[in-house]
């Protein structure tokens, strides 16, 4: 009697476990083994690779995707930059700022599988951070993927102290879900990935732009507007890193390319209006300034800002006035 | 304590009124600016830029404190935008530090069968059955 009480409950266990099982044989997976734009395999045996040492798999992703665009730099260099001694790791928003740090640009990429399996076949190696216990057990890693195959559902890792780890596609996709699927992937400015969307690329560019020399900024921004004419943030930091750069001819075109597509944006006029007055195109200038203040209505520090702009170009008419006399 | 507080935050408004000039100077709307009032980037206010760098100069303490030598402290926080500065400043403590390849050992068990059933993966021993 005991005995068949038992075997119905572990039999009842096992019903529950296959449920679970199957309840949670990830979605992504099922969604790309059925894709059929990707190719089926691909793999960039080229990526180098850098052993980690103990909780240092940060400093070592970080060098596998740095070193994969020749941008020469160990571990040992990379540790200070991004480890937390008392944490024994390193956080995410550092690794995209260390990642900055060496002329890079990191674009973090879409949450899905499918847009990591894209930028693998595009020949972009993608950072991505793991959990590779459970939510209650955290093992936090980061590792740099490299490789699949649809038809075995494999994905290869360069991996802590493994060269070539290799994961099926489902466990790799349990493993990344826990950090929300955060990836990224490191490229030299003037290259797009290619699984990201404008506002994407926006938010990668600004960051990157805020500590990069002028020019590698006004590259990363030209490519990305080659790409999306139309949107507005890339038009300014084009315009913005052309003119921090001292292509006033350049800066000009994006500022009005920006004016054009975003009558409405009082920051694209009044930078416009600023690139003019250097140009000496004054009263071009003031057309602009004087739209930027009627736009900027209700943002006071845009408004203080715009005033300063048509103050510079009015002390710039009246020195002309006062030549002229 | 409050000394400290005090030299912070004059340190922040010093920041704050060498970085209004340069602004005015310029006359230039940044990117980050647009970025921020587009909703690409978190907004931070101009009124709370003085905010911004109070929440600088704790990510830069908070980081020491957890044994980041002092000398890289500051490029470390120079590298961030204003956003993942704030990020930092916030979960410095819980957001998830990847470092850790293994795991602590009376769990080893439980793993190892959830590394076979293919929900994690903590050995790299082991083969999914999945």
């Amino acid at each position: 009697m005991l005995l068949q009480i038992r075997i119905r409950i572990l039999a009842f266990m096992f019903l529950l476990l296959g449920s679970l099982l199957s309840g949670c044989a990830a979605q992504g997976v099922r969604e790309v083994t059925q894709n059929t734009q990707l190719p089926r395999q691909h793999e960039l045996t080229a990526t180098p690779f850098f052993p980690q040492e103990l909780y240092q798999c940060g400093p070592a992703a970080l060098a596998t995707t740095l070193n994969a665009i020749d941008i020469k730099v160990s571990p040992e260099q990379l540790t200070p930059e991004v480890y937390i001694p008392s944490r024994q790791g390193s956080l995410q928003v550092e690794m995209l700022a260390a990642t900055r740090r060496h002329g890079a640009v990191a674009y973090v990429i879409p949450a899905r599988l499918e847009a990591l399996l894209k930028e693998i076949s595009a020949g972009n190696p993608v950072l991505v951070m793991q959990n590779l216990g459970l939510s209650f057990a955290p093992s936090w890693h980061y590792a740099v993927a490299v490789g699949y195959d649809l038809n075995k559902e494999l994905v290869w890792l360069r991996s802590g102290t493994f060269e070539r780890f290799e994961m099926s596609l489902s466990a790799f996709e349990r493993t990344w879900a826990r950090s929300q699927h955060w990836a990224f992937v490191t490229l030299p400015p003037g290259r797009l990935p290619v699984s990201i969307d404008a506002d994407a690329a926006a938010r990668a560019l600004v960051a990157f732009e805020k500590n990069a020399p002028a020019s590698a900024a006004e590259q990363a921004y030209a490519a990305a507007v080659q790409r999306w004419p139309e949107h507005l943030v890339l038009l300014m930091g084009l315009g913005n890193s052309a003119y921090r750069n001292k292509d006033l001819h350049k800066a000009q075109q994006a500022l009005l390319q920006a004016t054009q597509h975003h009558p409405a944006s009082a920051a694209a006029h009044n930078n416009l209006a600023t690139v003019l007055l250097e140009q000496g195109q004054l009263p071009l200038a003031r057309t602009h300034a004087e739209q930027a203040l009627q736009l900027a209505a209700e943002d006071p520090a845009l408004k203080q800002q715009i005033q300063q702009t048509l103050a510079d170009i009015q002390t710039k008419l009246d020195e002309l006035d006062a030549a002229n006399k | 304590m409050i000394v400290k507080r005090l030299l912070s935050l004059f340190v922040a408004t010093s920041i704050l009124f060498t970085g209004s000039i340069q602004i005015a100077q310029a006359a230039m709307v940044s990117s980050e600016q647009v970025a921020q009032s587009a909703g690409i980037a978190s907004a931070e206010q101009d009124r709370e830029r003085i905010y911004a760098a109070l929440t600088r100069e704790d990510v830069r303490s908070e980081l020491i404190k957890r044994g980041v030598d002092p000398l890289q402290v500051e490029q470390r926080v120079a590298a961030l935008t204003d956003e993942e500065a704030s990020k930092m400043a916030n979960q410095i403590e819980n957001a998830p530090a990847g470092g850790i390849i293994g795991a602590i050992v009376f769990i080893f068990v439980l793993l190892l069968i959830t590394d076979i059933l293919g929900f994690t993966k903590v050995y790299p021993f082991t083969r999914s059955v999945r």
